[in-house]
């Protein structure tokens, strides 16, 4: 631990709350987008620097606080968080130009998009460090206000009944997991004072947790957790919100809270397992991933529209990284790190990618789009990095990702669950090649799309997800073994 | 608390599934919220930090947000009542039957209190009901906080009572939820002219 990483996770979290406050007071929309932006460099160069200092020193813990913790996990988290927001920051821009009526007076709406953006960001960002259970729920919760505004943005009808069922359904879910905190608070007894009995490290390392008052706790938090996470059955708000939300905002809710919120599910079973045993958290875990690819498979092999596509894609990719924590294996765990990394990239490429194809095609907003190939060059390549990413192609990062899962599946001697899941795997391989084909060659009627600058940015971002989506392929094959896999299997925490 | 008491708050939960006004469940809910809070103020007793959360608690809880929903109310008046999905006794029967099952299911928690114990977890599951059964967007509301209520019985049951800066948090999250839900509840009033939730059934796959 360094002197300087207290201060340094402060700025991390000063600087995008600063950002809410003053963008919120910038006299005109433009001036808002430039302070926007200008923020969210400096927020994702600070959270990518915090994020180094987490992975420099697995499988250790680099800082240890009163409220905070800065390990490997919470570094992996950190740099996704800040990339995915730092991309979404700099896409707002060309969303917001064409966004049309809003919640908001058309004056105002840029201020309040950015001010709620950036605390949804901060939440975001303070998710992984949290060194404590209870802290941690705080701050999903906290995610929960800003973001719904966010998700009803455009103040249509379809997004207020996203952004409603989204505020209603985590709500109760959080509510559920509240009551398995307060729990586990009782069952940890009088060791630890206060806050502290909900430590990470602390639960960890308790001797004496009540088996069966630590398994209701750990089912009830799991439970409710899984309403956010969006694992089925629980996920009913999912498609709808990742569908209705702007496209910036989407990919934050699919690339960065989705996962981040597994990470403290993670957290938790890592803490709980020395008082569980193995198999009761292995279990619910498996049975939520298996649950949620087998939900997410029928509508992978429909004809959807595109943001609808990417919302099932999510539960299904949440699924998956419920598998891979379950499983629990060191070469699991490893794939479980490059899918979160991978499926953020792709993923948010693919969001991205409906800004220009809104623009240029708005009907693809209610039906799946066609034959993009002869219609618009930058625009189907972002399509194309992005689903063949998300189906698990090779060399995707995925495809290396998922079979690194199952081989530590098997690993673990669950050779029967690892061959189900294999078949849901090229279930929704097959699902999201076709949704590609059609999407590019597919029959098309109408004129080439006019280009766009959205659609010139998406280009540019193309390029970049693909040197990302490469170096992560190169990374998972020497991650397995590494400090950072040794510090996600428990010790770190 | 004695069984008693949370023998009402369970019955006050099912008022909030039963009555057909939005200003009487209001009522109702800020009355569940004031017997919860004066439970937890005697709890206190002459601890100091103890009870100045539980005041500040109990007049958010009991007083703030009831009056936040009673001005939503007024801002989204409703021509005539929204007509209930089920019939009030099917509504009862669904109540009584899920806070009985969940009371049921669930093993003791470790609290050496099972009246609490079963009163917070037959509030949560009522809580759910009500979002599920009711359909206008403030009887939502209304019923997650009959949900958050329950679990509020709980927090105030754990001997020694749960650290401050948690329940305070809880409290500050509460509050943004329920200001976001009203700020919802009245633009769906003005996007649809009814607070029916039911008329918000546009996106299905």
């Amino acid at each position: 631990m360094t002197d300087a990483t207290p201060a340094l996770i402060a700025a991390v979290l000063a600087v995008p709350l600063g950002a809410a406050l003053l963008v919120w007071l910038m006299p005109s929309p433009r001036a808002a987008d430039r302070l926007n932006l200008i923020a969210s460099i400096l927020t994702a160069a600070l959270a990518l620097a915090l994020a180094v200092v987490g992975l420099a020193a697995a499988p250790g813990v680099a800082a240890r606080g009163s409220w905070f913790v800065l390990d490997a996990a919470g570094g992996v988290f950190l740099a996704l968080i800040a990339v995915v927001g730092f991309a979404s920051a700099a896409m707002s821009p060309f969303y917001l130009r064409h966004a049309g009526r809003s919640w908001f007076t058309a004056r105002r709406s840029h201020a309040w998009y950015y001010a709620a953006f950036n605390l949804f960001w901060v939440a975001l960002l303070a998710l992984p460090l949290a060194g404590n259970l209870a802290l941690a729920w705080l701050l999903i919760e906290a995610t929960t206000a800003a973001s719904a505004l966010l998700v009803a943005f455009s103040g249509k009808r379809s997004a207020l009944e996203a952004g409603w069922k989204y505020v209603v359904l985590t709500t109760l879910g959080l509510a559920v997991a509240l009551l398995g905190i307060v729990v586990l608070f009782v069952a940890a007894g009088p060791d630890g004072s206060g806050l502290g009995r909900l430590d990470w490290r602390a639960l960890s390392l308790h001797a004496g947790l009540p088996e069966q008052a630590t398994l209701v706790a750990f089912m009830l938090i799991l439970v409710g957790l899984a309403s956010k996470i969006g694992w089925a059955p629980v996920h009913n708000w999912l498609p709808d919100a990742h569908s209705e939300a702007p496209p910036p905002v989407s990919a934050m809710l699919s690339a960065a809270l989705l996962p981040t919120v597994l990470l403290i599910a993670w957290r938790t079973k890592l803490a709980l397992e020395p008082a569980l045993g193995q198999s009761a958290v292995q279990e619910l875990f498996i049975g939520f991933g298996l649950v949620s690819l087998a939900v997410a498979i029928p509508f992978l092999w429909r004809s959807l529209p595109w943001k609808r596509l990417l919302a099932y894609s999510s539960l299904e990719h949440m699924g998956i990284l419920a598998l891979g924590i379950g499983f629990g294996t060191p070469l699991a765990i490893a794939g479980v790190v490059v899918h979160v990394a991978g499926h953020g990239v792709a993923k948010a490429l693919g969001f991205y990618t409906a800004i220009p194809l809104a623009r240029q095609d708005p009907g693809t907003a209610e039906r799946a789009p066609r034959g993009l190939a002869r219609a618009s060059a930058p625009t189907a390549t972002a399509m194309s990095v992005s689903l063949f990413s998300l189906s698990g192609l090779p060399p995707s990062p995925l495809f290396v990702s998922e079979v690194m899962i199952l081989l530590g599946g098997m690993d673990a001697g669950l050779i029967a669950v690892s061959s189900v899941a294999a078949v849901l795997f090229a279930l929704g391989f097959l699902g999201l090649a076709h949704a590609l084909l059609e999407g590019l060659m597919g029959e098309r009627r109408g004129p080439r799309l006019r280009p766009s600058r959205s659609a010139r940015a998406i280009g540019v971002l193309s390029g970049a997800a693909v040197l990302a989506l490469l170096a992560l392929t190169v990374a998972a094959y020497v991650l397995p073994g590494s400090d950072i896999v040794a510090a996600l299997t428990g010790s770190g925490t | 608390m004695s069984e008693a008491a949370i023998a009402v708050l369970v019955l006050l939960g099912f008022g909030v599934m039963l009555v057909r006004r939005r200003s009487l469940a209001t009522l109702l809910v800020a009355a569940q919220a004031m017997l919860l809070g004066a439970a937890a103020l005697s709890l206190a007793g002459d601890r100091p930090t103890a009870f100045s959360v539980a005041a500040i608690i109990l007049l958010t809880r009991a007083v703030a947000l009831p009056m936040l929903l009673v001005f939503t109310r007024r801002r989204t008046p409703e021509p005539y009542l929204v007509t209930p999905a089920t019939t009030v006794v099917v509504r009862l029967l669904v109540a009584t039957v899920v806070a009985l099952v969940a009371v049921a299911a669930i093993p003791p928690l470790g609290l050496g209190d099972p009246a609490a114990e079963h009163g917070s977890v037959a509030l949560l599951c009522l809580g759910i009901a009500i979002v599920v059964m009711r359909r206008p967007a403030l009887l939502q509301v209304l019923g997650i906080l009959v949900a958050e209520n329950g679990v509020y019985l709980l927090a105030i049951s754990v001997p020694g009572g749960l650290p401050s800066l948690i329940e305070l948090g809880v409290l500050f999250d509460l509050v943004l939820v329920v200001t976001v839900a009203a700020a919802f509840t009245h633009k769906i009033h003005a996007e649809v002219g009814t607070g029916d939730t039911d008329l918000l059934r546009g996106l299905r796959d």
